[in-house]
């Protein structure tokens, strides 16, 4: 403590303390208003180690600051401000002044990617790290006491707690302050202060002020910290916002895509009944018509009409149609097999070389055979539209873990860009005889199956396919014959 | 001369029906509902019915029901717009489901396939 000793000149004494006081005041009044204008962690922190450290004001040597790291438990050296060497000291803070009129004039021009740590100092502070369940190392209990110490001859002051061997070979020094940094009843972190490069005692005045600092600093972390919080519930949020939105908007493409179904299913009802009396008495009356008749071809127009608003209804309802996948266990080389010879006719119509890449000893899946069957048959419909003037058809099978990949390849035109975001999107179209519910279709089976279906397309080289399934669960089952005789289903004779 | 009865609520199919199936052989009974189908059934038992599903006044699944509780040895075609009823249990019961075309082939075919069926299940003698 300062005394007013006898032999000592009040006047000049009172007007030095003062000064001084009126100088800490000053410092401790800028770094205040720095920090309360940010609410960036790392500029919050350097603000105050820059404040402690600030040569004409508190003007400890070197300044260390320690967090408490809710998720690991730890007391954590954070960041640290000094200079390595006494000569390193004079010339930082030389260059400081330069620049700056005023310690508030630097810390208010204070940028994020400007701060440079100093590297010695800040290879010290990253090597505290205190386990929070360690209540009996002093650094903690100092900072559970929320008062200030001063490490001094081995003890740390007031509290009677002997130095930690550890803490002081760090820091290089014997005497060193503590401040606990922390707001209400939360601890928040310790800021650690000596004068190691210049060797000089640690004044009372320093410390107290320390303490009125460490107030101010913790506060001022402790924003910071709600600041990060908030950001990070906002962030949150908005995430959750944005699902909401997606899942929105694909209920209400779900709900058109329902709606629309069942009107175009009801429509093509309705359609269907004139159609087989307006087909089936054309075909009658074409059948009674004599072959050199020349009405024959306008009646073969009506017929072939018909067939096609037939095939047109078919397509619809069928669509309309899809419902819960029933699941079977089922082959799916076989199935792509039967898929192509099915369509033989249309393939070997547009002189397209089929080629089959299946993966043999392919395990079976657990899948509605007949709705799987009809979407391949829509992607190899597409395929054979693409190459009318011939092409290569590549259908492949192949496993990858838990989930069977189909693919459809050709070599036609490819999709252009323009229609990447419609190709699913019902009655879109750009054949001139097709409904445009062929890949809604396969979309909507694949989605019934929980699987996934994607598409690449280069144009003039061809477009690819692929559905991806899980095998399911009866895919998984032991075959009757191989599992154990305990599990076996009796039957009856 | 096997017989037909042809079920169906629509004037021009009915037409349609009636004229095909003749060509083709058969002698035709017609019924507009469910509920003439009973009447027609009752007066002459015909070799196959071809039944509608929607009718007015009683729909086709109905009509077959209450045709085979009382002649369950009489086949029933059900011939219809609709694919839906196929999941209908009731629809199990019939030896045919057509969906309604203008090519009359596979509604010929299966008359054909039923009646020769019926011929070769019947005791010789």
């Amino acid at each position: 403590m300062i005394s007013h000793g006898e032999n000592s000149r009040p006047d000049d004494f009172e007007n030095d303390s003062l000064k001084s006081r009126v100088a800490e005041l000053t410092i401790l009044c800028e770094v205040s208003r720095a920090l309360q204008r940010t609410f960036n962690q790392t500029k919050a922190l350097y603000t105050i180690l820059v404040g402690v450290s600030a040569g004409p004001g508190l003007g400890f040597n070197r300044a260390f600051l320690l967090l408490v790291d809710e998720k690991e438990r730890t007391l954590k050296g954070r960041m640290a401000v000094g200079p390595d060497s006494p000569e390193a000291a004079s010339v930082i803070w030389a260059q400081l002044r330069g620049k700056h009129k005023s310690l508030g004039d630097l810390l208010s021009a204070l940028d994020e990617s400007a701060i440079r740590l100093d590297a010695r100092v800040n290879e010290i502070a990253a090597q505290f790290n205190i386990p929070l369940s360690d209540p009996s190392h002093p650094l903690i209990r100092i900072m559970r006491s929320h008062e200030v110490a001063r490490a001094q001859n081995g003890y740390f002051a007031p509290h009677g707690l002997a130095v930690d061997p550890q803490t002081s070979q760090l820091l290089g020094c014997d005497e060193f302050a503590v401040a606990p940094l922390f707001l209400a009843q939360r601890d928040l972190g310790l800021l650690i202060a000596d004068n190691a490069i210049m060797r000089s005692p640690i004044a009372n005045t320093n410390l107290r002020m320390l303490q009125i600092f460490a107030q101010e600093a913790g506060a001022a972390i402790w924003n910071t910290l709600l600041y990060q919080e908030l950001v990070e519930h906002i962030r949150l949020q908005e995430e959750a916002n944005a699902e909401l939105r997606i899942n929105q908007e694909r209920l209400i493409q779900a709900e058109r895509l329902s709606t629309m179904g069942k009107m175009a299913a009801l429509l093509a009802h309705e359609i269907r009944t004139p159609l087989v009396s307006i087909g089936g008495f054309a075909r009658r009356l074409l059948r009674a018509t004599p072959p050199d008749d020349s009405r024959r071809e306008e009646m073969e127009i009506i017929v072939s009409e018909v067939a096609r608003l037939e095939y047109l209804v078919r397509e619809v309802l069928g669509f309309s149609r899809i419902s819960q996948p029933v699941r079977e266990t089922c082959d799916v080389n076989a199935l792509v097999e039967s898929v192509v010879t099915h369509m033989q006719e249309s393939i070997r119509q547009n002189q397209v070389r089929t080629q089959l890449d299946l993966s043999p000893g392919l395990r079976p899946a657990s899948m509605d055979e007949s709705q799987m069957r009809q979407a391949i048959m829509n992607l190899v419909t597409n395929a054979l539209d693409a190459m009318p003037s011939g092409g290569t058809l590549s259908l492949s099978t192949a496993a990858d873990g838990d989930y069977l990949e189909i693919g459809v390849h050709d070599t036609g035109a490819g999709i252009i860009k323009e229609h990447y975001s419609k190709l699913f999107t019902p009655f879109f179209t750009t054949k001139s005889s097709g409904t445009g519910l062929g890949l809604v279709m396969v979309s909507q089976v694949v989605d019934h199956h929980r699987g996934s279906l994607r598409f690449d397309s280069r144009p003039g080289k061809g477009t690819s396919f692929h559905i991806r399934l899980p095998f399911g669960q009866d895919s998984a089952e032991t075959p009757a014959s191989l599992s154990p005789p305990g599990k076996r289903e009796e039957v009856d004779p | 001369m096997k017989c037909i009865l042809i079920v169906e609520d629509d004037p021009n199919l009915r037409r349609l029906y009636q004229i095909e199936l003749e060509a083709e052989g058969y002698s035709i009974m017609i019924a507009e509902n469910g509920r003439q189908a009973l009447e027609r059934v009752a007066e002459k038992m015909p070799d196959v019915v071809v039944m509608d599903i929607r009718m007015p006044e009683m729909d086709g699944l109905n009509a077959m029901v209450e045709i085979l509780q009382q002649h369950h040895k009489v086949p029933v075609i059900l011939n219809t717009a609709y694919s839906c009823y196929m999941d209908d249990f009731l629809a199990w019961a019939s030896e045919g489901y057509i969906i309604k075309s203008s090519d009359l082939a596979p509604l010929k075919a299966k008359i054909r396939e039923v009646l020769a069926a019926r011929e070769s299940s019947r005791p010789a003698g």
